[in-house]
C-alpha cells in the first residue's frame, strides 16, 4: 500500500511542468477573491485589515504592502524550501517576513511620509498577518516559485478587495470624500454647487462611519451578502 | 494614579479588540465557548505582561536613538530603530517557547489549561501590537509600560469571554443562514464596541 | 551527496548565514533611505511653521517658502534667554545640534516635560527650576510676511489618546494671535481629531492672550460655551482633547512671553 502511494507521488512529481496559467494555476488567483477568501472565509489577517479603512488612500497603500511582502514571503520561501531546516522553519518564516515588512516601513516613511503617519503601527502589524504566515506555511513550503507566486497574488488580492470595499463604504460615507494617493482627499458631497445644507454640502457626515465599530459591521454585512449569494459558505451555527 | 489611568484606558477606552481590532484573528476563531475563551484570555494577558516590559527594555537600552549611551557615549547617534520589528517579534516568539517550557516544568496544572494556547499565541496580533503601541506611545518608565501590557491584556480578556458568552447563547437564537457563524459575530462585535465608546469621555 | 539540512550544523550554519544577509540587507535599506527621512520629516515642519503663518506650502515648495518667509531661528530657555540663533536663510542640516529648526519639542516633551507637569502641576517655580535643570529650550521663529513681522511658536501637549502639538504664531503687539495649526497623532476620529481642521484653527485668529495677572493667558472652553476675546469654543465631545490644547497654550506661551519681554527690554536699554 505504502509503496504504491509513494510510486504514485513520485509520478505526480515527474509529470511534465505545466503552464503557468493552467486551469489548476487559474484557481490559485481565482479561488482568495471569493470561495476561500482570506478573510471573510478563512478568516485570517482581518487584525490589521480593518483600522486602517477610515480612508481609500490608507487601504490602497496597506493593500500594496500587503501584496508586495506576500509575493517576496512567498517567492523567497519557495526558493529557499529544500534548504530551510525544519526545526527553524517558523522562525526563519517570521525573519524573511519582518525584514520585508521593515523594507516596506521605510520605503513608506521616505517616499510617502503622511500615509505613513496615518498606518503607524499597522504596517509593523503586517508580520502577524495571519495569511502570509499562513500561505507560507501552507503553501509556499510545499510548491514551485511559479505557483507560489500566484497564490500569494490571489490571496493578497482576496484581502484587498475586502480592505477597499470597507474603506469605499466608509470613507464615502462618513466623510463625504473619496481619497486616492497622490490625489489628496476628493469631497464630492461639499462642493458648491451642492451647498444647501449647514456645514457646507447637503451631506451630514455620519461620523460612526468613521469610528471602529462600523468597520466590524461593514464586513458583517459584506459576509451576508457574499454567503447569500454563494450559499457553500453557510455555516452550521 | 497614573498606574490605574493606562490600566483601566487599556481594558475599556483603548481596547485591542474594540478599539483596533487586534488579535481578531484567535478572538474569531477561539470563541465558540466560554472554557477556551477564559484559557486563551489569561494566556494573552500573561504573555502581554511578559513581553510588553522586556520589548520596553530592548527599545529604550538598545534600538532607540541614543539608547546605547549606557555602554559609551560616543554611541549616542546610533539608532537602531529600523531594526525593532524584528526584534520584538523575535522576543515575542522566544519569550512565548521560554514560558511554554517553564509552565510546563514547574506548574503543570497551569500548562494543562493553557499549554495549548501559548504556541497559538506568538502571531496574535494583540501581543506585537503591545510592544508596538509601547513604543510609539513611549511610556516613560517600565511600570508604566507594564501596566500598559496587563491593561490591554485584561481588555483583550474581556472581549473575548465576553463574545464567547453571546455565541454560546445566540446558537439558539434565528440568525439569517448567510449570518450564521462568522457574520453574526462580526456585527455583534461592532455592537460592542459601540458599546465600549462610551467609556472614551471618562477620566481619572 | 545529500547534506543532512536537519544536522545541528547546518542548522546553525544557515542561521548565521540569514542573520548576516538579513541584517546587511535591511541596514543597507534603513541607511541609504534615512537622509530622506529626515528630509520628509524637515519639510513637514517648515509646512506646519509656515501654515502658522497661514502661508500655503505643500512638499515641493516648502523648503523655498520657508527661506523666503523665516527670517531668524532663536532657541530660548524657560526664562526666556536666548540660547542660541541662526539667520533665517541658514541652510537646515539634520546634524547641527546648534540649530534652533532641530530642535525636537515631542521628544523633549516626552522625556522631560510631561514628567516634571504632572509631578509639579500648577507651582510654576518648580517647574521653572526643573525645565532649566534639564536643559529643555524652546525654539521660535521669526516670519516677515508682507513687511509684517510674527513669531511661530511650536507646542506640545497631551491629548486623549497620545501627543497633541501645534504652532501659534503671534502679532509683534506680543499678544495678538495671527494663526494656529494643530496637529495630534491618534485622537478620535470626527471628535478630538476635529483640532486639525480649519474650522477649528481659525477661531483662534485675531484673539488676545490675556496679560493680566492670576488669569489664565487663553482658555479652551467646552464645546458650545459663551466665549470671549481670551477664549474659543473647544471641540463638542472632544473635551479631553481641547482640555489638552489649553494646557499646552498656557504651559507653553509664557516661556515665549518672557523671551519677548527680555527682547524688548534690550531694545529699551538701547
Amino acid at each position: 500500500m505504502s509503496t504504491e502511494a509513494q510510486v504514485v507521488e513520485k509520478e505526480v512529481e515527474k509529470k511534465p511542468s505545466e503552464p503557468l496559467f493552467s486551469k489548476k494555476n487559474r484557481k490559485l488567483l481565482t479561488d482568495p477573491l471569493d470561495d476561500s477568501n482570506p478573510i471573510t472565509v478563512q478568516v485570517l489577517g482581518i487584525c490589521s485589515a480593518l483600522a486602517i479603512t477610515v480612508q481609500l488612500q490608507q487601504a490602497v497603500i496597506m493593500s500594496l504592502s500587503v501584496l508586495f511582502v506576500m509575493i517576496g514571503g512567498n517567492v523567497i520561501v519557495s526558493i529557499l524550501r529544500n534548504s530551510i531546516p525544519d526545526r527553524i522553519r517558523i522562525i526563519v518564516q517570521l525573519v524573511v517576513i519582518a525584514a520585508l515588512v521593515i523594507i516596506v516601513n521605510e520605503v513608506l516613511k521616505a517616499f510617502l511620509p503622511d500615509i505613513s503617519e496615518k498606518l503607524s503601527v499597522f504596517v509593523g502589524l503586517i508580520i502577524t498577518n495571519c495569511i502570509i504566515m499562513g500561505r507560507l506555511e501552507a503553501f509556499a513550503l510545499g510548491n514551485k516559485v511559479g505557483p507560489s507566486f500566484l497564490d500569494a497574488i490571489g490571496n493578497a488580492m482576496g484581502y484587498a478587495w475586502i480592505l477597499l470595499a470597507v474603506a469605499i463604504v466608509r470613507e464615502v460615507f462618513g466623510s463625504g470624500a473619496i481619497s486616492l494617493p497622490g490625489m489628496g482627499q476628493v469631497k464630492f458631497f461639499d462642493t458648491e454647487w451642492a451647498g444647501f445644507f449647514a456645514n457646507g454640502g447637503f451631506y451630514e457626515h455620519n461620523n460612526l462611519m468613521i469610528l471602529p465599530p462600523m468597520a466590524l459591521i461593514v464586513v458583517g454585512i459584506i459576509i451576508w451578502i457574499q454567503r447569500s449569494r454563494n450559499t457553500k459558505l453557510i455555516e452550521e451555527n | 494614579m497614573e498606574y490605574m489611568s493606562i490600566f483601566v484606558k487599556g481594558i475599556f477606552v483603548e481596547n485591542m479588540i474594540f478599539a483596533y481590532f487586534l488579535g481578531m484573528c484567535s478572538y474569531l476563531a477561539v470563541s465558540k465557548t466560554v472554557k477556551t475563551a477564559v484559557g486563551l484570555g489569561f494566556a494573552v494577558i500573561f504573555v502581554l505582561g511578559i513581553t510588553v516590559p522586556i520589548n520596553y527594555l530592548l527599545e529604550n537600552y538598545v534600538l532607540a536613538e541614543g539608547a546605547l549611551t549606557w555602554l559609551d557615549e560616543s554611541y549616542a547617534t546610533i539608532d537602531l530603530s529600523f531594526l525593532s520589528f524584528i526584534m520584538f517579534i523575535a522576543v515575542i516568539a522566544s519569550m512565548v517557547q521560554l514560558v511554554e517550557m517553564i509552565v510546563e516544568k514547574f506548574a503543570p496544572a497551569l500548562y494543562g489549561a493553557l499549554g495549548i494556547f501559548l504556541p497559538l499565541i506568538a502571531v496574535n496580533c494583540a501581543i506585537l501590537g503591545g510592544a508596538l503601541f509601547m513604543q510609539e506611545r513611549q511610556y516613560p518608565t517600565i511600570g508604566e509600560a507594564t501596566v500598559f501590557g496587563l491593561g490591554s491584556g485584561v481588555g483583550w480578556w474581556l472581549a473575548i469571554v465576553a463574545i464567547a458568552a453571546i455565541r454560546e447563547k445566540i446558537r439558539y437564537s434565528h440568525v439569517p443562514a448567510p449570518l450564521r457563524g462568522l457574520g453574526i459575530t462580526f456585527i455583534i462585535t461592532g455592537l460592542m464596541g459601540m458599546a465600549f465608546m462610551s467609556f472614551m469621555g471618562i477620566e481619572i | 551527496m545529500a547534506i543532512n539540512k536537519n544536522s545541528n550544523g547546518y542548522t546553525f550554519f544557515f542561521a548565521i548565514a540569514m542573520v548576516v544577509v538579513v541584517g546587511t540587507t535591511l541596514a543597507v535599506t534603513a541607511f541609504g533611505l534615512k537622509p530622506l527621512q529626515q528630509k520628509n520629516q524637515a519639510t513637514k515642519k517648515m509646512m506646519d511653521i509656515l501654515g502658522a503663518v497661514k502661508v500655503d506650502a505643500d512638499r515641493s515648495n516648502a523648503a523655498a517658502l520657508f527661506t523666503e518667509y523665516v527670517t531668524r531661528r532663536v532657541a530660548v530657555n524657560y526664562n526666556g534667554e536666548v540660547i542660541s540663533e541662526k539667520p533665517g536663510d541658514a541652510e537646515v542640516d539634520p546634524t547641527d545640534k546648534n540649530d534652533p529648526f532641530n530642535i525636537d519639542v515631542k521628544k523633549d516633551y516626552k522625556a522631560n516635560v510631561k514628567k516634571f507637569v504632572q509631578q509639579f502641576g500648577d507651582n510654576e517655580e518648580k517647574l521653572a527650576s526643573a525645565l532649566e535643570e534639564a536643559g529643555v529650550v524652546f525654539p521660535v521663529f521669526e516670519v516677515v510676511k508682507d513687511g509684517e513681522k510674527f513669531f511661530v511658536c511650536p507646542m506640545v501637549g497631551t491629548g486623549l489618546w497620545g501627543p497633541i502639538w501645534g504652532y501659534v504664531s503671534l502679532e509683534e503687539d506680543y499678544k495678538t494671535i495671527y494663526g494656529a495649526r494643530f496637529d495630534h497623532k491618534a485622537e478620535t476620529p470626527g471628535l478630538g481629531a476635529e483640532i486639525k481642521e480649519d474650522f477649528f484653527q481659525v477661531k483662534f485668529e485675531g484673539k488676545q492672550l490675556q496679560l493680566a495677572d492670576g488669569s489664565d493667558l487663553f482658555n479652551v472652553l467646552k464645546g458650545g460655551a459663551q466665549t470671549n476675546e481670551h477664549s474659543v469654543d473647544g471641540i463638542t465631545g472632544g473635551t479631553i482633547t481641547s482640555k489638552g490644547v489649553d494646557e499646552m497654550l498656557n504651559r507653553t506661551l509664557p516661556v515665549y512671553l518672557n523671551y519677548f519681554e527680555n527682547a524688548n527690554n534690550q531694545r529699551a536699554q538701547r
